[in-house]
């Protein structure tokens, strides 16, 4: 016989179009819906209106399709309740089953019917629907289906993680009411947004539903067909079950109140059909806005089109309501986070007592943050009721946390419920053969039941297992069960072999760390593709603090090395193995290993230890190392005060400098650059290791023979011409002279002129050329081709913040036939230079990379009108803005206004190169609050000291009219005295704005303003520079930048208070991302990228005043000084002219 | 493998390699996206994805602190940040 699977086998099977058009095609009335209670209910026309329903199944097959889908989509007990009919879910379904089935027989060949199982009108995860409720709801319904006779059921239209587990498991009960089994097929439905209506990701649908056990996973309704195809990528790559796509005949637009589906039947048919070629898809068909034409188009393209043959990956996982995390993790463990559970948290204990379930959803996002990937959830409390409690609790965390959670509970009914009340695809905590197998098989049960993995410990009726053959024996017979008898996938297997305490000394435990690490590898090996997981901290039970931190570190490194797959614990707590000094990992590596010898107990060693406050954690013994790793380690380590001393040592020793600088400090600064490269090393470290560089060199050079130069080659650097910005030109300095290369820093604003004379008197290996702007890109390829016309060859090393390596790459090296190699940092450019003076060829001429293929497919029409006043349609009309006075005032702001208005994020994070890196989230949180916050608080406290940072400001208001693309500004003193016009660039296309768009036509306020941080902080940044500090240097130039940036912001909340626009502050980062009415424009920015606008400022307010002029280039002096205008009106924000 | 992105505002469609960064793909286009710091830390490029959020990469921890901090919906990122797995369509909201 053909069944549905058979035909699946075998080729695509072609489903139906939309059921609602159709049926209100035939514009029911209130008489066909039996009454107004009714109207509206289409389910009743299943039997009120039968041959409609059947003409519309008839319609369908005679279009082509191979199945229908039956008019159940709100057939279940809650939604008929809503017309009082929940005790006609049975029969109505029978019926429309039965109506169905008639249509199919009408037709030759296999026909199927598809029991169509909608969402209803409740979200169960947002507690709308109770779960017993909505479980019953629809196993009458899948009762009636299946006693009706469909060939399949299809859970559709699915918009929440928590319906689509109850109504699996409502059809898997009625399945065993009744003794007969159909396929079961789950689709879900994502919006345009890019995820299911409560916010689940695809990769989260597949988790949760391949958990369950269904036969086809696919998508339907919402966009349409083109839409669908990225999420259908997904599935395509990973689902092991076939797939099915039953898109809306494109995105509906509403059209004079009239939803209009803009995709006819060949379009959709093309798109459909293309889809399903490209992604392997199973089962095709349409939903909204198709109809019979649109199937019979799809039927001509695909034919027979034979069954797909994908060769899925599933990246399995556990999945939280919104995102999917693989227990595969990169690198290993994935870390599950222990404090959500009463057992191991006091504080969770706490607030578990005194239901403070918001504390307690805040421990849970903690944990999150600091980089756990599942959460452990105990509510076990001795006199609590813990069934309630994890209800609760899940209930909170089901929509507050993204993590995936590992249920923790010794009870059935506490899981059960929790199962319940979790949405996506959960682990169980745990199982084990402590009272038998009858146990872990109810637990298993619910594993099934609602798609989870499971933890198994290695305990049986003799107790916790402790020897490797007994763990790996139980973990067999665990295995045997779980995969062999339940069928659960190995790879949803997680096998705790357990640990125990070290810390005891009891004999019995001596081995049981060793022989852990031994059973996971064991396990690892002879179970393939099951997983390991370890409650690593119970290896230190009873130790203090600081020991228990080194041996959970080490046990936790053996234990990943051994094969550890997920890890219990504290991911804020752990600390790198490789802190620690050869002694003390000898020390607990035996302890871990038991290596006992006559006289030596190594936990006697760790006490020991311990109670003589030596410092495990994490220094080095110095006395350890070999003079040279003691010389490179003062290098990595930026220690000024040790590396003379050191060096001393070494020459006593009879060393020669130029071997120490060339063969042992250089290695440091390799190491540093490597680091820095790995994101490990962050750049004001980077800077002590080029001071403690520059101090060992300074100490060698007098020593070194003349005609023997440690110099290894030299390089000419400038910034370009017009150009002010120097920090990046500075750190390349910095790091190439402290590698060894001879660099002569010519400074700012070099014309190409001056740089060449420089390169006649002092010939270099090469020349440096950097620059912040975007219009010094441009300065320096048309340096490069002065350079091509003098007919030079000396290579040429380009860095800066605008440029990329594509330019480089591309343009800039056409344009010159010397070398020209882009750096985007000074390692980058250290590498270079290293090349270059080897001679080595092959990064002097790198090929240029292809270009990638970005390229325009439709440049729309959309731009918007100008108005008649020549402006643009997009701002609306605004009340002009009302200032306190006209004219200009003086103000100074306090260092409290200053710091109060200081962005910390991009001074740390930005400025100051603290970036995450490699270092997870939790150890970049630590870094930013023990090292860098604590040097911005320095800082302060040095500018309040010394008194060399004097801010000063100047602002006014003046009168003005908007002419075009101009604004004209009037005397302030003769409000119709013209005093100046300022040109602006208008957008050619998109919103079409200018900046004079943003005052109104009849006379508005333009509000300039000016801050310097005064020739003081220019002295102080030239000072540092000089001296060699450049840690200092550096972190100054970065945090008066923005200083003079938050003087700025202050100034213009000033000018925003005076105008009455200040209401709608917001406070904090809001701030700096502009929360507020009203917008500041800076020349050279791209809304009025003309510097040239600078003028106009310093000439409204007197910039002499507090000591600020222009270069002949446009930019302020002295540094730290910056400019702006503002605008008051609403919509005035940045934009790009 | 290429992706499309639509720039909504302006209906500019454009087809790039997977994999690329936003960023550049809206400034070889011309979109009408203004950058500011493009390390996460300004938002002068936040967008809305209005469809494709998936196909976008995760949000490291820069920018997801700096979104939460502006209490941003989930489908807002920031343009800088993103790279494109798969086809997106966004607007642009600046800041």
């Amino acid at each position: 016989m053909t069944t549905i699977e058979s035909i699946l086998h075998d080729r695509v099977l072609l489903l139906d179009g939309g059921m609602g058009t159709q049926i209100f095609n035939h514009n029911p009335t209130v008489d066909d819906f039996g009454g107004v209670a009714f109207e509206g209910c289409v389910e009743l026309l299943n039997e009120r209106r039968p041959e409609w329903i059947r003409g519309i199944h008839a319609r369908y097959f005679e279009a082509g399709a191979d199945a229908v889908e039956t008019n159940t989509f709100g057939c279940n007990e809650l939604v008929l309740a809503e017309f009082g009919l929940a005790h006609r879910t049975h029969d109505l379904n029978v019926a429309a089953a039965k109506l169905a089935r008639e249509a199919a027989s009408q037709f030759s060949g296999p026909r199927f019917v598809i029991g169509s199982l909608g969402p209803g009108t409740k979200l169960l995860t947002l507690g709308q629907a109770d779960y017993a409720a909505m479980l019953k709801s629809y196993r009458t319904q899948v009762l009636g289906l299946l006693e009706g006779g469909v060939d399949a059921l299809l859970i559709e239209t699915c918009q929440d993680l928590g319906q689509i587990k109850v109504a699996v498991r409502a059809a898997k009960e009625a399945f065993a009411l009744v003794q007969r089994r159909v396929p079961l097929w789950v689709q879900a439905t994502v919006e345009t947004t890019g995820t299911l209506l409560v916010g689940s990701e695809i990769g989260s649908v597949l988790s949760t539903v391949e958990a369950l056990g269904v036969d086809v996973l696919g998508l339907n309704c919402a966009t349409g067909p083109e839409e669908m195809r990225q999420h259908l990528s997904v599935l395509s790559h990973q689902s092991p079950v076939p797939i099915s796509c039953l898109p809306n005949a494109g995105l509906p637009r509403n059209e004079g109140g009239k939803v209009v589906y803009p995709l006819g039947p060949e379009a959709f048919a093309d798109q459909v059909a293309s889809a399903a070629k490209d992604l392997g898809l199973a089962i095709l068909g349409g939903c909204c806005g198709t109809g019979p034409e649109h199937i019979r188009a799809l039927k001509a393209r695909i034919g027979n089109l034979e069954a797909p043959r994908r060769q899925p990956v599933l990246e399995r996982g556990a999945a939280s309501l919104y995102v999917s995390v693989p227990f595969a993790q990169e690198p290993r463990p994935l870390i599950v986070g222990e404090r959500t559970n009463a057992n191991g948290s006091k504080k969770f204990r706490d607030l578990l007592a005194k239901e403070d379930w918001e504390g307690l959803v805040t421990i849970a996002k903690e944990q999150a943050k600091e980089g756990a990937h599942l959460l452990d959830i105990c509510t076990a409390y001795v006199g609590r009721d813990e069934v309630r409690d994890m209800d609760e609790y899940l209930k909170r965390l089901a929509t507050q946390v993204q993590t995936p959670l590992m249920l923790d509970s010794t009870e059935v009914p506490v899981l059960e419920r929790a199962l319940q009340r979790a949405p996506g695809k959960c682990v169980v905590n745990s199982i084990n053969f402590e009272d038998g197998e009858g146990k872990a098989r109810k637990i298993l049960d619910l594993c099934k039941a609602y798609g989870a993995s499971v933890v198994a410990l290695t305990i049986d009726e003799k107790g916790m297992a402790k020897s490797v053959e007994d763990k790996v024996a139980i973990a067999k017979r665990l295995h045997a069960l779980v995969v062999g008898e339940y069928g659960l996938d190995p790879g949803d297997l997680i096998l705790d072999p357990l640990t125990f305490t070290l810390g005891s000394g009891d004999e019995e435990f001596r081995k049981s760390a060793a022989a852990t690490l031994e059973a996971i590898r064991r396990i690892k090996a002879e179970l393939p593709g099951v997983l390991t997981m370890l409650g690593v901290s119970n290896v230190s039970f009873g130790l203090s603090p600081e020991p228990r931190k080194i041996l959970n570190a080490l046990m936790l490194h053996h234990a990943v090395e051994a094969g550890l797959d997920l890890a219990i614990f504290n991911a804020a707590k752990v600390i790198p193995v490789a802190k620690l000094d050869a002694e003390t990992r000898t020390i607990y590596d035996d302890l871990i290993f038991d290596r006992r010898r006559e006289g030596y107990d190594p936990l006697k060693a760790v006490l020991e230890r311990a109670s003589s406050g030596a410092p495990g954690i994490p220094q080095e013994d110095v006395a350890t190392l070999t003079l040279e790793q003691r010389l490179q380690r003062d290098i990595v380590d930026g220690e000024k005060r040790w590396v003379i001393a050191d060096l001393e040592e070494a020459l006593a020793g009879g060393d020669d400098p130029l071997r120490l600088i060339n063969e042992v400090l250089l290695e440091g600064m390799k190491t540093v650059g490597e680091r820095f490269g790995r994101g490990e090393m962050q750049l004001p470290f980077v800077l002590e290791s080029a001071e403690a560089m520059k101090t060992a060199i300074g100490h060698l050079e007098p020593l070194l023979p003349k005609e023997a130069s440690a110099r290894k080659g030299r390089i000419l650097l400038a910034t370009v011409k017009g150009d002010v910005h120097d920090i990046g030109k500075n750190l390349v300095d910095i790091i190439l002279s402290n590698n060894g290369f001879e660099v002569k820093n010519l400074g700012i604003k070099q014309p190409i002129d001056s740089i060449l004379k420089e390169l006649e008197a002092w010939p270099a290996d090469a020349i440096g050329l950097s620059g912040l702007l975007v219009k010094s890109t441009v300065v320096m390829k048309e340096n490069l081709e002065e350079l091509e016309r003098k007919e030079l060859k000396v290579p040429v090393m380009l860095g800066g913040a605008a440029l990329t390596r594509d330019y480089v790459e591309g343009d800039c090296r056409r344009a010159y036939s010397g070398a020209v190699l882009y750096a985007e940092d000074a390692f980058e450019g250290l590498r270079h230079m290293q090349a270059l003076v080897s001679g080595d060829s092959i990064a002097l001429a790198p090929p240029a990379p292809v270009a990638p293929a970005i390229r325009v497919v439709r440049r729309g029409q959309a731009a918007v009108d100008l108005t008649a006043g020549g402006k643009s349609s997009w701002v609306k009309d605004a009340a002009p803005a009302q200032p306190p006075f006209w004219g200009v005032r003086e103000l100074a702001p306090s260092f409290d206004e200053l710091f109060g208005y200081l962005d910390t994020f991009v001074v740390l994070r930005n400025r100051w190169g603290f970036s995450q890196g490699a270092l997870s989230d939790a150890a970049f949180a630590e870094l930013l609050r023990d090292k860098a916050e604590p040097e911005l608080a320095r800082w302060r406290g040095r500018f309040e000291a010394d008194g060399f940072l004097k801010p000063k400001a100047l602002y006014g208001h003046f009168p003005c009219r908007p002419d075009g693309e101009e604004l004209i500004v009037f005397d302030p003193d003769h409000p119709d005295r013209e005093r100046l016009r300022i040109p602006f660039p208008r957008q050619a296309t998109g919103r079409r704005l200018a900046i004079p768009d943003y005052f109104a036509s009849g006379g508005d306020c333009l509000s300039v303003q000016l801050i310097t941080l005064g020739e003081g902080a220019a002295e102080q940044d030239r000072i540092l520079y000089g001296a060699g500090d450049y840690r200092d240097y550096f972190l100054f130039h970065g945090l008066a930048t923005e200083l003079v940036e938050a003087g700025a912001e202050w100034l213009h909340a000033t000018i925003r208070a005076e105008l009455g626009i200040a209401g709608k502050d917001l406070s904090g980062r809001a701030l700096f991302a502009q929360g507020y009415q009203g917008s500041r424009y800076s020349f050279g920015y791209p809304a009025c990228p003309d510097l040239e606008g600078n003028a106009t400022i310093l000439d409204l307010l007197d910039g002499a005043r507090i000591g600020v002029s222009l270069t002949e280039s446009f930019q302020m002096d002295p540094e730290f000084s910056t400019s702006a205008l503002v605008a008051a009106h609403p919509q005035a924000r940045y934009f790009s002219a | 493998m290429s992706v499309r992105v639509h720039f909504i505002l302006e209906d500019l469609e454009a087809e790039a390699p997977e994999g690329i960064g936003l960023a550049e793909v809206a400034e070889a286009v011309g979109a009408d996206i203004t950058f500011g710091c493009r390390t996460g830390s300004c938002g002068t490029c936040r967008i809305r994805v209005s469809n494709g959020l998936s196909a976008c990469s995760a949000p490291d921890a820069e920018e997801r602190d700096f979104l939460a901090s502006l209490d941003a919906p989930n489908d807002q990122r920031l343009a800088c940040r993103v790279k494109l797995n798969g086809d997106v369509a966004i607007e642009y909201l600046g800041i």
